[in-house]
């Protein structure tokens, strides 16, 4: 067919920007208004009530010597590595360990699933009960057991609060990662397993040298979503601790909304809101531009 | 036939009717934080009461819980399309800030119509009352709020032969018996601070010379003083005898109440609220009591205060139905509305109610000790910037939690306040 053949096309050059009007407008005033109007408020001191005052960068300033927002980064970095290990790697050991077809095995992937579909919030209340330091499951075991002397106030303190909110999410969400990679390990082939196994690979040989690489691809998804699913992190470390005890637990998103609601600092908690937005975006441009040179195939 | 078409055109009819009334009625919207127990159920005898006199208007309750309602629940319905023609505030720095960011309606006016500005006992219309911007009455008073006293079990107290203590050191010492005994003495739950934060508050008050006090929350003078340092230090001394639940940094107010109520603890300091929910967490028989905070300095003026607030509604400027609103808030707070209201564990503005309501135990204690203090501190929250009194607050569980030192929680207050800047 030769190409003047061809119907002739409905509109050209501007007129196609109609076409594009509708989302155009949508995307403005869903997105990029709110978005310009945050940015705005980042600029003042503004409470919520009374009128915004400006503050040029005050607000920044203030956020950048604000330890306990500082010390919220170090919190959300240690829960991400929390996350990789209890959440991802786990995932990723129960999901070769339950990838068979034996009875029983889609019974026991369900078990292991079954959090995923808990609410958060829900499984943070929960977890606060079994770790409450009087009534709670975790201590009233240690005490029958006759280990009344290890029963502490979980929840209270600092060098303990971080660690269970990281295994609770370990155990809320460890699920979600192995149904990835179990469907991921459902489509490496048989022949290849059955190469290495001639070639005199054992069991763990197979592991890191044929599934982890055929992985590679839905590792780095994995890993991605653990390190913004953790910036995003708040419900889990609102319901069980709230940034206690005194800032131990704290992480961005907590704080931002203590400054924005409990203390009428909307101005500030925005200008937070927008230092944690720019921190978030270039570790997400830096993670995938790495990612994506990771996995150029070289000629 | 002819019966089946008589009953459809009766049904038609009474649809009609029904809608009709439906139509006509007024909604007026009211958001508060009553979420439960003797008060709210006396608050919904109340509105079913006036809807059955005013059939022509329904009252429609929106409710928070309490944190919820105070940090995000108001704000967000005062600055929506679809207002609350009324809503629950707490006297003080709260009701100029509505009154000046335009959300509070005037009610000079009706408050002069019928006597109702007189109905309420004066202390309500004081200028440190909270309840009045300029001269103008802004507030409908609905209670009277001990913000913090000491609630203890009085079984525990009988069996270690103990008696409320007239004196700090006295307290201390009863602490340290109670911890010696293996008793959880206090029981404070902390994880919002305001709870140990209030107390702290009314000790630094009793502590703290005035001027220097205010200056202080006002952002024009230092925390870091040997008079707010003693005021920590005396949450330290508790501290160091065990007074404290080992988990106050995690539990929230509420769990806090109920361990109380459990016999978890012995004492526990909170406001008035305590005796509203007492139907709904104590054990029958359950016998409890409280005590102002103890004398600290004799000679400072505020020795024998005590903190407290009052607690009311506002209606709101763009209210779609302000009549039908102070309509029902004057039902409300008629003497026959706020004997019920008293009666629920309440402290009712209204002059004469105290006297004709049966009250319980409690809460003629309360009015004793309110009516026979001295002097009523406000709770700092409600009075200055909320940032600087939440870093005080802050401060006050770094001192009660052993985390730091008087003085390092005070040095740690003024950083963090001067890193706000000027609320």
């Amino acid at each position: 067919m030769a190409i003047e053949d061809r119907a002739a096309p409905i509109s050209s050059g501007a007129g196609n920007l109609w076409f594009a009007a509708p989302a155009m407008l949508l995307f403005g005033t869903f997105v990029l208004w709110p978005l310009g109007a945050s940015v705005y408020y980042a600029f003042t001191f503004w409470d919520g009530f009374s009128a915004p005052r400006w503050a040029g960068f005050a607000n920044f300033a203030r956020g950048l010597t604000d330890i306990t927002y500082l010390m919220s980064y170090v919190h959300v970095v240690l829960y991400i590595l929390a996350t990789l290990v209890f959440e991802v790697s786990f995932g990723l050991v129960m999901a070769v360990l339950l990838n068979s077809d034996r009875p029983g095995f889609a019974l026991m992937r369900g078990m292991f699933f079954s959090p995923v579909v808990l609410s958060m919030s829900a499984g943070g209340v929960l977890w606060t009960f079994v770790l409450d330091y009087r009534t709670g499951l975790l201590n009233s075991v240690l005490k029958a057991l006759g280990l009344g002397d290890w029963a502490q106030p979980w929840m209270s303190q600092p060098e303990t609060a971080l660690l269970f909110i990281c295994l609770v999410s370990g155990w809320k969400y460890a699920g979600f990662y192995m149904v990835i990679f179990f469907a991921a390990l459902r489509r490496i082939p048989k022949n290849i397993y059955e190469a290495a196994r001639l070639d005199g690979a054992n069991a763990l040989h197979q592991f890191f040298h044929v599934t982890l690489p055929m992985l590679r691809q839905n590792i780095l998804v994995c890993v991605l979503l653990a390190v913004m699913g953790g910036f995003a992190g708040f419900d889990l470390f609102f319901t069980m601790s709230n940034g206690q005890p005194f800032g131990a637990t704290e992480v961005p998103a907590t704080w931002i909304i203590k400054q924005a609601f409990d203390q009428d600092q909307i101005g500030y908690g925005v200008a937070l809101t927008v230092i944690l937005t720019v921190v978030v975006s270039l570790i997400s441009i830096v993670y995938i531009r790495l990612s994506e040179r990771a996995n150029v195939t070289r000629y | 036939m002819q019966a089946f078409k008589f009953s459809l055109a009766a049904t038609a009819v009474a649809l009609m009717l029904s809608t009709t009334a439906a139509m006509a009625q007024t909604e007026v919207r009211f958001t508060h934080s009553f979420t439960g127990g003797a008060s709210r159920v006396a608050l919904d005898t109340i509105i079913a009461g006036f809807e059955a006199a005013n059939p022509d208007i329904k009252i429609k309750e929106i409710v928070f819980d309490d944190d919820q309602y105070s940090n995000q629940g108001l704000i967000t319905q005062l600055k929506s399309n679809e207002v609350p023609d009324i809503f629950f505030e707490w006297a003080g720095l709260r009701v100029q800030r509505n009154v000046e960011a335009g959300y509070a309606y005037d009610l000079s006016e009706a408050m002069a119509t019928d006597g109702w500005k007189e109905s309420f006992s004066p202390s309500v219309w004081t200028d440190g009352a909270g309840t009045m911007v300029d001269g103008k009455p802004y507030m409908v008073p609905l209670s009277f709020d001990l913000t913090n006293t000491i609630w203890y079990n009085k079984t525990i107290f009988a069996e270690h032969n103990l008696t409320p203590p007239k004196t700090w050191d006295e307290f201390v010492a009863l602490a340290k018996t109670l911890a010696d005994a293996g008793e959880t003495p206090i029981v404070e739950g902390n994880n919002e601070f305001w709870p140990l934060g209030n107390w702290a508050g009314h000790i630094a008050a009793m502590v703290v010379p005035p001027d220097e006090y205010v200056a202080a929350f006002k952002q024009e003078g230092p925390f870091n003083t040997s008079a707010f340092e003693k005021a920590l230090e005396l949450l330290v001394q508790l501290h160091d005898v065990g007074a404290f639940n080992k988990d106050m940094q995690a539990l929230g107010a509420d769990p806090a109440m109920a361990t109380f109520f459990q016999e978890g603890a012995v004492m526990h300091p909170i406001g008035s609220w305590l005796v509203s929910e007492t139907e709904n967490l104590a054990e029958e028989g359950f016998e409890y009591s409280q005590f102002n905070t103890p004398v600290i300095d004799p000679a400072h003026p505020l020795a024998n205060s005590v903190i407290g607030t009052i607690t009311g509604l506002m209606v709101h400027k763009n209210s779609a139905h302000p009549d039908e609103a102070i309509k029902f808030l004057k039902y409300l707070t008629s003497q026959e509305s706020q004997i019920a209201w008293a009666e629920s564990g309440q402290m009712s503005p209204v002059a004469g109610v105290s006297e004709k309501a049966k009250l319980d135990e409690q809460t003629q204690a309360m009015l004793a000790l309110m009516s026979g203090a001295p002097a009523i501190v406000p709770p700092p929250d409600t009075t200055y910037p909320v940032p600087v009194a939440e870093a005080f607050y802050q401060a006050a569980a770094y001192a009660a939690a052993g985390e730091k030192s008087a003085k390092e929680a005070l040095v740690w207050l003024d950083e963090t306040v001067t890193a706000m800047g000027k609320q």
